[in-house]
């Protein structure tokens, strides 16, 4: 047989990219529902990281099942409110229907938040409210090589970061992925303040934030950039920015309603000194 | 079991291996080497992958067009990773391994060991010698990527998969272990020892 003529050649190719595509797509199909149980996991255990409810080691200890069973212990309330801080829905926390936003989820309102072409409607943020007091709430947005998100928890103030978790899909190893391998990154974050009153809501320094002695920076929303990984650490700056402002009505309100030392719509004795 | 054939299965373990002879798939042996898991995962997965699309490409070898017999070679190992990474992703005893790995699993189709057996082997010989030194190739290379892990984790962590050995004996962890560098120098030692074991391969 010529297997060296054209037409063979182009019905040869046709014809394993065809097969190869198709089985492919079928297996895919098929592990989809595996897979999802995955990250949905890996996103809750990523939340309760950046709630405080342990390091990221000691949840991944933890298995699927028992990440559920302590975010379904552990959430307060979780709801879904828009750019103006207004409630649209409550999002499910029962154990065995558990609505999260993962990576996915958080890509299309990254769209959504910042308008123009894939836009699908309406930004809907979600805000997870902890029972040990701390908010978390998302962040999305481009490192280098690829998407980069993360999730940031809020003491009772709504104003001072108890915590922060990032994740990439393909950042450098040992630079630009140290966002989500450096405990030390992401501890910098803890007692930090963002502004929300500003479109500068906070900050990824290049070179190194000023710092007092007792090594916390000396502006409240700032934290050192990772040296090598320039291109990361401006992503990461943007995204927060870009996402903690489309919250900012939400937080300022919230900051106001309740004054110090309470948290989202919960009452507790207001106190005017702390 | 005849003589060729194991020569085919041995061969690469010590005599040729891919890492260590051919001087093939070093990137990534330098960068999934920080712990046993992930090594182990890894070497794996590369068995998989060398050996069953070298069993794969040897079945097809008579019917590849001469001109595109590159691109099918890609396809076809391309779809043995894709469907490797999927299949790590779905299971929760693999997903946090994958999300370590992360990119490397991808790199695999890139990996010059698997390339380079399906061109220097496979295309010429029969499925089931072919199958054989996929594997053979798979293993030498996960061997040395083993010894590599094994040094890495034991004194940069103090640990070996995951179990406390050298910290409970109040070792203090040593951070330069855990950075691509001395995966390159370990890399080189074990080069060091095999030539002095093996003078054939010194050059004169």
């Amino acid at each position: 047989m010529n297997t060296n003529n054209n037409v063979y050649t182009v019905i040869y190719t046709t014809v394993i990219v065809v097969i190869v595509a198709a089985l492919l797509a079928f297996v895919s199909q098929s592990l989809k529902s595996k897979q999802d149980a995955n990250e949905k996991a890996e996103t809750i255990s990523q939340m309760l990281k950046a709630a405080q409810y342990g390091t990221k080691a000691e949840l991944d200890r933890l298995g699927n099942a028992a990440k559920l069973d302590k975010y379904a212990e552990e959430i307060e309330r979780a709801f879904v409110i828009d750019l103006e801080g207004k409630e649209l829905r409550e999002l499910a926390v029962d154990r065995n229907e558990i609505q999260v936003y993962g990576p996915k989820e958080l890509k299309r309102q990254n769209y959504n938040i910042k308008g123009g072409a894939g836009k699908t409607g309406e930004p809907e943020l979600p805000v997870f409210v902890f029972k040990n007091g701390r908010t978390v709430v998302p962040i999305y947005g481009a490192g280098l090589w690829g998407p980069i998100w993360g999730y940031m928890s809020f003491e009772k103030d709504l104003k001072t970061i108890g915590g922060a978790y990032f994740d990439h899909e393909s950042e450098t190893a040992g630079l630009g992925a140290k966002i989500k391998d450096d405990p030390s990154f992401q501890a910098e974050f803890v007692g930090e303040t963002a502004n929300f009153s500003e479109t500068n809501v906070f900050d990824i320094v290049k070179g190194g934030a000023p710092k007092e002695a007792d090594g916390k920076s000396v502006v409240d929303n700032q934290v050192d950039a990772i040296t090598g990984a320039t291109m990361t650490s401006q992503g990461l700056d943007a995204a927060i920015d870009t996402w903690l402002a489309a919250y900012a009505k939400y937080f300022l309100s919230n900051q106001k309603a309740c004054g110090k030392g309470c948290c989202g719509g919960k009452e507790e004795p207001k106190t005017e000194e702390d | 079991m005849d003589a060729k054939l194991k020569e085919t299965i041995l061969n690469p373990i010590f005599k040729g291996n891919p890492i260590t002879v051919l001087v093939l798939g070093i990137c990534s042996s330098l960068a999934v080497t920080v712990t046993l898991k992930g090594a182990l995962v890894m070497a794996l997965s590369v068995i998989v992958v060398t050996g069953i699309s070298s069993l794969i490409l040897s079945l097809l070898r008579n019917t590849i067009p001469g001109r595109v017999r590159i691109i099918v070679q890609l396809v076809v190992v391309a779809m043995m990773v894709i469907l490797v990474d999927q299949i790590l992703k779905s299971f929760e005893a693999t997903y946090a391994i994958d999300k370590q790995l992360s990119v490397y699993i991808g790199l695999i189709i890139t990996n010059c060991i698997v390339m380079g057996r399906i061109e220097a082997f496979a295309l010429g010989n029969k499925p089931w010698p072919s199958f054989l030194d996929g594997v053979a190739n798979g293993a030498g290379y996960g061997l040395i990527l083993l010894i590599v892990a094994f040094f890495r984790e034991l004194l940069g962590s103090g640990t070996l998969f995951g179990f406390d050995i050298l910290n409970r004996f109040g070792y203090v962890p040593n951070n330069l272990v855990i950075l691509p560098p001395f995966a390159l120098i370990l890399l080189g030692c074990i080069v060091w020892v095999q030539r002095s074991i093996q003078k054939d391969l010194q050059e004169k």
